[in-house]
């Protein structure tokens, strides 16, 4: 999963989209998240950071984590190539 | 090092030149407790999904209506209609504050005399009264509501028979000025059956006329068509007089008024739009004085109100199931309570509020439990994000909802009184495999 090459966020979480046009507003948590992903970060590696920074439990980081990707995928925001890959 | 708060990751669509229809940011309403009672004891004493009723806000209702019409016709009398909402507990409260019992079937009508209302101070409505219901009826001095031609020489016959005379008034349905006309109900004022009705019963005998009722719909927002009919029913009760000498004593303008529910499809919240008590009080009150009607001979105004009284003092609470992204990217949450307990989610938005002050919102469906396609509680209603377990309170569920609840799938919950003292009631008990057993006969297993 990869953030595609049209997309531009802002560090206060403003996300424009200039192949389709949208734009977003995203929370902190999820640029948070985002800037993480545009990385190419491990799930792990991301929930590791979460779970240090955040009062959080491992199942609901993990939830939360492929709602928030499903979204990111969903507004064209990522591209998954492989549709057995759920990073 | 203490951890930072967390908030669930999300993002929200800008919808360039869609702001807000009102202008103003969305503050989402918190409802932590009902009468004093939190929430959240209230669930854990008598379990989700939970209907409350405030007797409170039942009572305070009701002052509120009988003020409005109190201060500006002098003759006003309230009837509880049951079908609204028949709990014995509820009745007895509207009945402890004066009002008389509607019924439209034997069934109800058996609830009122066994809730200790007079026979005298029933009103029979409705199209289906067997034999059996109006010999009650008439045993017990009740006030009947002919409802067509087939029941009134049903009524005659029947009168005859058991050698008593029963006391009537005739449904008389109308053009109010809004449509659709309910025409089904009654006889019509326009084309002269209503008047045909009137000569044919002051013709017999053994039947009594002593008012006149009509029910224009339900859920009318303009107070003008309750003018409207009252004029008209003012007309008849002259023509009555003119023809016969005779003063009927009273004339009922049914029940109708809006709740300050928000239907589905309306640009506006219900709490907005909605004619309050003194709106309809000034439409009918000054249709009546300024009738043709002597001052003296005024009759007596009977209001059959249901929905508006006790929709506001209903409550459901219920606990988040789920949480669950669409493939349209909708957010969306399952909960507790299904259609099978909120009729009115049909028609109307109903609120739904958080009991505590939650994050990010965004446009989501609210389902209810049920394996069905059809359980939509909410279609699109700006909500926080909700974690499962959460628990939520259903705003106005006072009218229909209990009565029209439907046993599907699962048990229905209990109901709860919540006293003037701020003390709960169990007033319905929730269902359990017992209660069906107690109905179901099984050939094969006897």
């Amino acid at each position: 999963m990869k953030i595609t090459d049209e997309i531009r966020i802002s560090d206060n979480g403003f996300v424009f989209n200039s192949k389709t046009g949208d734009s977003f507003n995203i929370n902190p948590t999820g640029l948070e998240l985002t800037k993480l992903i545009a990385l190419d970060s491990d799930f792990d590696d991301i929930k590791e950071i979460f779970l240090e920074k955040y009062d959080l439990d491992d199942l609901t980081f993990e939830n939360d984590f492929y709602e928030f990707c499903a979204l990111l995928k969903h507004n064209q925001i990522t591209v998954q190539e492989d549709p057995l890959d759920f990073k | 090092m203490e951890k930072m708060k967390y908030e669930k990751p999300g993002m929200t669509k800008i919808n360039a030149g869609m702001p807000s229809k009102f202008g103003m940011p969305v503050k989402q309403k918190i409802v932590a407790e009902i009468d004093g009672i939190t929430v959240s004891s209230l669930i854990e004493e008598y379990g989700s999904p939970l209907f409350v009723i405030s007797e409170t806000t039942m009572r305070n209702t009701y002052a509120e209506a009988k003020r409005a019409f109190d201060t500006r016709y002098p003759k006003v009398q309230f009837a509880w209609s049951y079908k609204t909402n028949y709990l014995d507990a509820v009745c007895s409260i509207y009945h402890d504050e004066g009002s008389w019992a509607e019924v439209v079937s034997g069934f109800e009508f058996e609830k009122a005399l066994a809730n200790g209302v007079d026979g005298s101070r029933i009103l029979f409505n409705g199209p289906d009264k067997s034999k059996a219901d109006l010999i009650m009826a008439i045993e017990n001095n009740a006030c009947i509501h002919i409802d067509h031609f087939d029941e009134l020489y049903l009524l005659i016959e029947t009168t005859r028979e058991i050698g008593l005379k029963a006391r009537v008034a005739i449904r008389v349905n109308l053009d109010a000025g809004i449509y659709p006309i309910w025409d089904r109900f009654g006889f019509n004022y326009e084309n002269g059956d209503a008047w045909n009705a009137i000569n044919r019963i002051m013709l017999a005998e053994s039947l009594d006329l002593i008012g006149l009722h009509t029910h224009i719909g339900t859920y009318i927002m303009v107070q003008s068509a309750y003018a409207i009919a009252a004029s008209k029913l003012a007309n008849l009760y002259m023509a009555i007089h003119r023809k016969f000498d005779y003063w009927l004593k009273y004339i009922d303008l049914g029940g109708g008024f809006a709740s300050k529910n928000t239907l589905k499809g309306a640009y506006m919240p219900g709490s907005e739009t909605c004619p309050s008590f003194d709106d309809y009080a000034e439409a009918i009150s000054n249709a009546l004085i300024s009738s043709e009607i002597p001052h003296e001979n005024l009759p007596v105004l009977f209001l059959e109100t249901g929905r508006a009284l006790i929709d506001d003092a209903g409550y459901l609470l219920t606990t988040v199931l789920a949480n669950k992204r669409l493939n349209s990217g909708r957010r969306s949450m399952i909960i507790d309570a299904g259609v099978n307990l909120l009729f009115t989610s049909f028609w109307y938005n109903l609120n739904v509020y958080p009991t505590r002050e939650l994050g990010h919102a965004e446009e989501s469906t609210i389902y209810g439990p049920l394996c069905m396609n059809i359980d939509v509680i909410r279609d699109a209603i700006v909500f926080p994000q909700v974690k499962t377990g959460e628990q939520l309170v259903i705003e106005r569920v006072g009218a229909y909802n209990i009565t029209q609840s439907m046993q599907f799938i699962t048990y229905r919950p209990n109901v709860v009184l919540i006293d003037e003292r701020g003390k709960t009631h169990i007033i319905r008990k929730k269902e359990s495999l017992e209660t069906f057993k107690h109905v179901e006969l099984n050939p094969k297993r006897s």
